[in-house]
């Protein structure tokens, strides 16, 4: 199913679609004012996107580095070409733990890997923490955001969740009130947890450490009372010093929500005594990505969501209208990496506005990424066949001007006269859909043109 | 070839030119108590300026009257916690008060080592917290925060604020998993 339709689906529910379109219009505006408040945060997105444009450039001796200094903190390094090796290698360690339940902190990684169903099928009880992560795994969705991933429900449905997994009261739909339940609910599975999981924020060369940042204090949680702490990672989270910190803490919570910065930034680099703790930094197609020049900027992306919450099509389609891990703008440059037949339409999911570049704290020219996998697409054959078929009709046209001519006079004659159940029927003419055609001018601006060169 | 091997020779394979590292930044900024209480307000916490004299003991009665179970190495503690206390014991604590390193001005968030936690998960499960801090140690941004903390140790946080969410219709709830209230005791 290609984005249109499955947007349409979303779109249905009108008033739930302007809900969500102002939602994160809100969290856009918020991250205006968190933004506007610091004088030097143009440089910073310079100096995050310079930062990340360095490490990319000696990715493999930061890697290096990074594993050597965490082995020497008695942390143990694995590596996964792709996400059926994660997986493997996750699942192992739990088994070796002696383990058959985990807690879980949000890690996009995982999802991307499919980790959760695969773990499951082997027996293992996986608990996601994050208040939004829970709520999408109860009801067996996947998030629809970077890090608002139950921001595609009302209170209401999280109310009905609760009440049918958690035994919260009929008709309960106060935040208050059910986040207090999944406290008591999740408070019991962090008590007994064996193994935790987290994703890593960043991961510094120099030192050896993840860094997590949350606002629930879930990872720290999960991972303090846990024997076993395994910390997933992409290889492009490698930053090379400390201080480089600095620069990506100010500007990651700024732009995701507003806040000047997350509640807990969590540095882990030794696990306590008598504890384990694991990394494991994970490929899946990320050096594909390096190495084509067009993309590989793509891969500086710290995962703030700022590009989905200024996106017009993301407010208006919804994140599981990408039908991707990550959604919006920056799901629509990554994905077609991963597989570009299945994930065609994505590209097209934009006006091109270039609000997601703007916004970007890493500085990724989102937009004209987009425009290129256009055309990549374009060339692989993999537009669908009315836009393909369209696009050659208007290039022929525009290539003949006598045609080009002759045409506009047809459609300034007809839509005249043509009745508008036929110019705005949907079949013919998705483009009408929620649209009105502009009225006719009687004149082409060509005429319109030759006759002023006459009166002068 | 392994896994490990086959990543680091894609990487060599497909990485750009070579790109400078910037140097350190530092912005500069105000380090200003103003600045620090008024950030931490803003995301929920509480700043209580201790008054010349005034006993530790005597501001942590005030402030949680019903605190049965406090963890603490900075007063009289009702509830001994160290790296091996069993869960059960810490789930229970009431509240925990600790020792703050450095504020930052900026985002009212403050870093908390390993070795002021008493044990690593007590920040976290402690229903509230109390960090002590001293007003010199505050510095403006987390640049500054950064070049005083050095090296982040073997675990450390910098707490901004009590635990929140808005998972939930973006509705602000305080209190998600972590500690439901963070008072910031001045010295
Ligand atoms: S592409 Fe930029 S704006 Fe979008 S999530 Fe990544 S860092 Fe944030």
């Amino acid at each position: 199913m290609s984005h249109p339709l499955r947007a349409a689906a979303f779109t249905s529910d009108a008033e739930r679609t302007t809900w969500h379109d102002e939602t994160l219009w809100f969290v856009r505006q918020k991250r205006d004012k968190a933004v506007y408040g610091i004088p030097e945060f143009q440089q910073l997105r310079q100096l995050a996107s310079d930062i990340k444009e360095h490490t990319l450039s000696r990715l493999d001796e930061y890697l290096e580095q990074f594993e050597q200094n965490a082995r020497a903190n008695g942390v143990q390094v694995h590596w996964a070409a792709d996400a059926e090796e994660h997986n493997r290698i996750v699942l192992d360690l739990i088994r070796k733990a002696g383990a058959t339940s985990l807690v879980k902190s949000k890690s996009m990684l995982t999802e991307e890997c499919h980790l959760n169903p695969y773990l499951v099928n082997n027996g293992i009880a996986v608990v996601d923490t994050d208040l939004g992560e829970r709520i999408v795994q109860l009801r067996e969705e996947a998030p629809s955001h970077l890090v608002l991933p139950a921001i595609h429900l009302k209170k209401e449905d999280v109310g009905e969740t609760f009440h049918q997994h958690l035994g919260t009261p009929k008709g309960e739909k106060d935040p208050q009130a059910l986040t207090e339940a999944a406290r008591l609910h999740l408070r019991e599975k962090f008590l007994i947890g064996e193994v935790a999981i987290t994703g890593v924020n960043f991961a510094v060369a120099e030192t050896g450490a993840v860094v997590v940042c949350t606002n629930e204090g879930n990872a720290d949680l999960g991972v303090n009372l846990a024997r076993v702490h395994i910390a997933c990672m992409g290889l492009e989270k490698l930053i090379p010093r400390t201080a480089d910190l600095g620069v990506f803490t100010r500007l990651l919570a700024r732009s995701a929500t507003g806040q000047p910065v997350t509640t807990y930034t969590s540095h882990f680099a030794r696990p306590a005594a008598g504890r384990e703790m694991h990394i494991v930094i994970v490929d899946n197609g990320r050096t594909r990505q390096l190495g084509r020049p067009d993309f590989r900027a793509s891969l500086k992306c710290i995962r703030c969501g700022a590009c989905m919450n200024t996106c017009p099509v993301y407010r208006r389609s919804g994140g599981h209208s990408y039908d991707f891990t990550v959604p919006g703008p920056i799901g629509a440059i990554l994905s077609p990496n991963i597989d570009m037949r299945q994930h065609s339409s994505l590209p097209f999911a934009s006006t091109l506005c270039g609000s997601c570049t703007d916004v970007c704290p890493v500085k990724i020219d989102i937009h004209a990424q987009l425009y290129k996998w256009r055309q990549i697409i374009a060339q692989e054959g993999e537009l669908p066949a009315a836009k393909k078929l369209g696009m050659k009709l208007l290039s022929s046209v525009l290539a003949r001007p006598g045609i080009y001519r002759l045409g506009g006079k047809i459609a300034r004659e007809g839509l005249r006269f043509l009745p508008h159940g036929l110019t705005h029927a949907q079949a013919l003419n998705p483009w009408a859909k929620a649209r009105e055609l502009p009225e006719a001018p009687k004149q082409s601006f060509r005429d319109w043109y030759a006759q002023q060169a006459v009166k002068q | 070839m392994s896994s490990r091997e086959s990543i680091l020779a894609a990487v060599r394979r497909n990485r750009p030119e070579p790109a400078p590292l910037p140097p350190v930044a530092d912005f500069g900024g105000a380090a200003t108590v103003e600045q620090f209480t008024h950030w931490l307000h803003f995301i929920g916490g509480q700043v209580i300026r201790l008054a010349a004299g005034q006993p530790l003991t005597d501001a942590v009665r005030q402030l949680y009257p019903e605190a049965v179970r406090v963890a603490s190495d900075l007063i009289p503690a009702t509830v001994p916690v160290d790296q091996h206390t069993p869960t059960a014991v810490l789930e229970a604590v009431d509240v925990a008060v600790l020792r703050g390193e450095l504020g930052v001005a900026e985002n009212g968030a403050v870093w908390v080592p390993e070795a002021n936690m008493l044990h690593r998960a007590l920040p976290m499960i402690s229903q509230h917290l109390a960090l002590v801090l001293d007003h010199r140690s505050i510095v403006a941004t987390m640049h500054q925060a950064y070049a005083a903390v050095q090296h982040t140790g073997n675990y450390g946080v910098f707490i901004a604020g009590p635990s929140k969410t808005a998972d939930i219709e973006q509705s602000l709830v305080i209190g998600a998993h972590g500690a439901r209230s963070l008072v910031v005791l001045l010295r």
